[in-house]
């Protein structure tokens, strides 16, 4: 399986931290939980290669805009994750150099896709993604199974992308259309159901991409 | 009409119609006493003329001559007793006229009286001539009338012209007159109306402005009464701007503080929605939904106790013992005590004063709460009343002395992970602190890095309260 993304997670109410970490992880990422902004430095030094961090600013030991400076230095993008939602806090989480900025309480997909997003434009993103014996590289736009080249479509293989970037995670239909589509697409909902049977097909991965009632799809390893 | 225009206004008027009244009488009766003066100067000469010219007809009159010589005789007499402004009838006739006038009509001559000197005083154009006779007698040559005829225009040309003059006095006097009274009622005025500049600047916000009471008449009164009243306006609104602005914080601050419990809970039912994840993890989830729960609830309750401290309807003062309050905190806070193993050591010297017992006693439960968390097993915590104070003293960690003012602030945490695991929703202080308030009390606290913390309830008694 290709090397995963790793997100350093700076939270120090235990819940949320746990919360963050439990969904980065199945969706495909590697977690370091620091519960305490003292400790950042520290843990940042002893393991290398974070791709991203998600920092809260009230912090004890060190705040978020204090660890700013050591996130620059180590070349780590920073999405800032706090319950201030005054914009004067977002200018100012924005302007130290901070990626995104996401206001407590958010929704878990919300959170996954700005990560992914900015993963995507830092050009941290691994590669390639691996789903059983499918294999996605991204720069090629290419997808294989047992090595052999699948010809997909180009919708299908950005619905292809998305899920498999977010597994184990359930979108609603609506939410594939506004990914895939784009908002303003005034398609109907039955044609993510087409490309879903394609991409079945095509892959076969009935059993991995599930149709999950009165929800959507999600694709589960 | 502006009030100073009115005043004004009214001082001038009642100003000129009396200096009027006054200027016109003074010249009617001065044009009067003229004219009465001359005319009886004028019925004095008559007279004397009319004896004058009765006593020579009479001693020297010619008998047994003609008319001719008659007649010459009495123009002589009047020549030389009268004057140039005479004129003399006899029995009706024309006999002598040494004046410039001619008798146009006989018949309009007013009939002359023998015993007094009548007049008439006749206006031709611009010409008042007095005409002034007497008739007598004489023996023998039947009746005379003696005339005066006067040209007295000069003296009605003075009266008029002493009128003009005095007029011109007046308009001029009344111009200076009404610019003064003006000036000078404006100026009584400029109180008013810097009172009026003041009460907008009031109304518009601007609770500093103050009158400046430069006399102490009416105006100056009402102008310090308005100051007094500004003053009071200013206090009250600064009390509710201070109210508003920490209820604005506490809710501020309730805002910021829900929002990390609803994190959690919204974003762990969101996982069980959508994710796909393992049984273990699940229960995890649901159990981090539970607990945030229950942080709300407890959070929630707290800011009840802490609204309803604003509210002093909900207080009710007893005459309470503090020796009994120290007992029920003590039986509440055994056990908790016991299981940390620690000790509470109370000792009171304090007799009865008025409280709301269940608040004094959540008070002292809050800070022995707080000295429990501070703590170590084997430490004591003394809860001491002595004089008009109250002490729980702890022997623990202490607080960093910077952070002592912070304390009392709602949702302030010395140590924010390790109290939120401790169960504390960092409103304890806040509320101890609303609650000393509410008995005209205020808290006082000590702390030494190590050495433990005391916190103290002193009670300020209610003259305390309006000090501070």
């Amino acid at each position: 399986m290709a090397v995963k993304n790793r997100i350093l997670v700076i939270e120090d109410d235990t819940a949320i931290s746990d919360l963050i970490c439990m969904n980065l992880t199945v969706a495909g990422y590697e977690v370091l939980p620091v519960f305490d902004g003292g400790q950042v430095e520290k843990v940042v030094q002893e393991e290398k290669s974070f791709d991203l961090a998600l920092l809260d600013v009230m912090l004890p030991g060190k705040d978020g805009f204090e660890l700013m400076d050591c996130m620059k230095e180590n070349d780590i993008p920073v999405i800032y994750l706090t319950a201030k939602a005054d914009v004067g806090s977002k200018i100012k989480g924005l302007r130290a150099g901070a990626e995104d900025y996401i206001v407590k309480p958010f929704e878990i997909l919300e959170l996954l896709v700005r990560v992914e997003k900015v993963l995507e434009r830092t050009g941290k993103q691994k590669d390639e993604i691996e789903v059983g014996d499918v294999k996605i590289q991204l720069s090629k736009h290419q997808v294989t199974k047992n090595g052999e080249t699948v010809r997909l479509k180009p919708m299908e293989y950005d619905l292809l992308v998305l899920l498999a970037k977010n597994k184990n995670v359930a979108f609603t239909r609506d939410q594939l259309l506004n990914q895939v589509w784009g908002s303003d697409y005034l398609g109907e909902t039955r044609t993510i159901d087409v490309h879903i049977g394609q991409l079945r097909k095509k892959l076969g991965l009935s059993e991995i991409i599930k149709t999950i009632p009165k929800i959507g799809y999600r694709l589960e390893e | 009409m502006k009030m100073w225009k009115k005043l004004s206004a009214l001082a001038v008027g009642a100003m000129l119609f009396a200096t009027g009244i006054f200027g016109g009488i003074v010249v009617y009766q001065t044009a009067n006493y003229n004219i009465s003066q001359t005319i009886s100067n004028y019925q004095r000469q008559v007279t004397s003329t009319t004896y004058a010219i009765g006593q020579e007809i009479r001693n020297n009159a010619p008998y047994g001559f003609g008319d001719e010589t008659n007649r010459s005789f009495l123009q002589y007499t009047l020549r030389k007793y009268g004057g140039a402004d005479y004129m003399l009838f006899q029995n009706g006739e024309l006999t002598g006229n040494l004046t410039n006038y001619d008798v146009a009509d006989q018949e309009a001559m007013p009939e002359w009286g023998m015993k007094q000197v009548s007049y008439v005083i006749q206006k031709s154009s611009d010409h008042y001539i007095l005409i002034m006779g007497k008739q007598f007698a004489s023996a023998g040559s039947g009746s005379y009338d003696l005339v005066l005829v006067k040209d007295i225009s000069q003296i009605y040309n003075d009266i008029r012209r002493q009128a003009y003059m005095l007029l011109a006095l007046y308009v001029a006097v009344a111009a200076v007159t009404v610019n003064i009274i003006f000036w000078v009622t404006k100026w009584m005025m400029r109180p008013l109306n810097e009172l009026q500049w003041t009460a907008a600047a009031l109304s518009g916000g601007d609770f500093r402005r103050r009158v400046h009471v430069r006399f102490r008449d009416e105006v100056g009164k009402v102008a310090e009464a308005f100051n007094k009243m500004a003053e009071q306006i200013e206090r009250q609104v600064e009390e509710l701007e201070e109210v508003s602005e920490r209820r604005k914080q506490l809710l501020g601050s309730l805002a910021h503080e829900l929002k990390t419990p609803m994190t959690s809970i919204i974003g762990y039912s969101d996982t069980l929605l959508h994710v796909k994840i393992s049984k273990e993890q699940e229960k995890k989830a649901l159990e981090y939904i539970n607990s945030e729960c229950k942080r709300l609830g407890r959070l929630s309750g707290k800011m009840m106790n802490l609204i309803g401290l604003y509210n002093d309807e909900s207080v009710h003062f007893v005459e309470y013992q503090v020796q009994e309050l120290f007992n029920r905190v003590e039986i509440l806070e055994r056990y908790h005590v016991a299981e940390k193993g620690m000790q509470l050591v109370t000792s009171c010297a304090m007799g009865a004063m008025p409280m709301d017992v269940d608040l004094m006693e959540s008070l002292l439960v809050n800070l022995i709460d707080n000295a429990i968390k501070a703590s170590k097993p084997g430490d004591t915590i003394d809860v001491v009343a002595v004089n008009n104070r109250i002490t729980v003293r702890d022997w623990g960690k202490g607080i960093p002395p910077e952070e002592i003012p912070k304390i009392t602030e709602a949702f302030y945490m010395v140590d924010k992970s390790r109290s939120r695991k401790a169960g504390g929703v960092g409103l304890g202080l806040a509320l101890c602190k609303q609650i000393a308030a509410l008995h005209h009390g205020h808290l006082e606290i000590e702390s030494w890095l190590d050495d433990g913390t005391s916190i103290s309830v002193v009670f300020d008694g209610p003259e305390g309260r309006m000090d501070g």
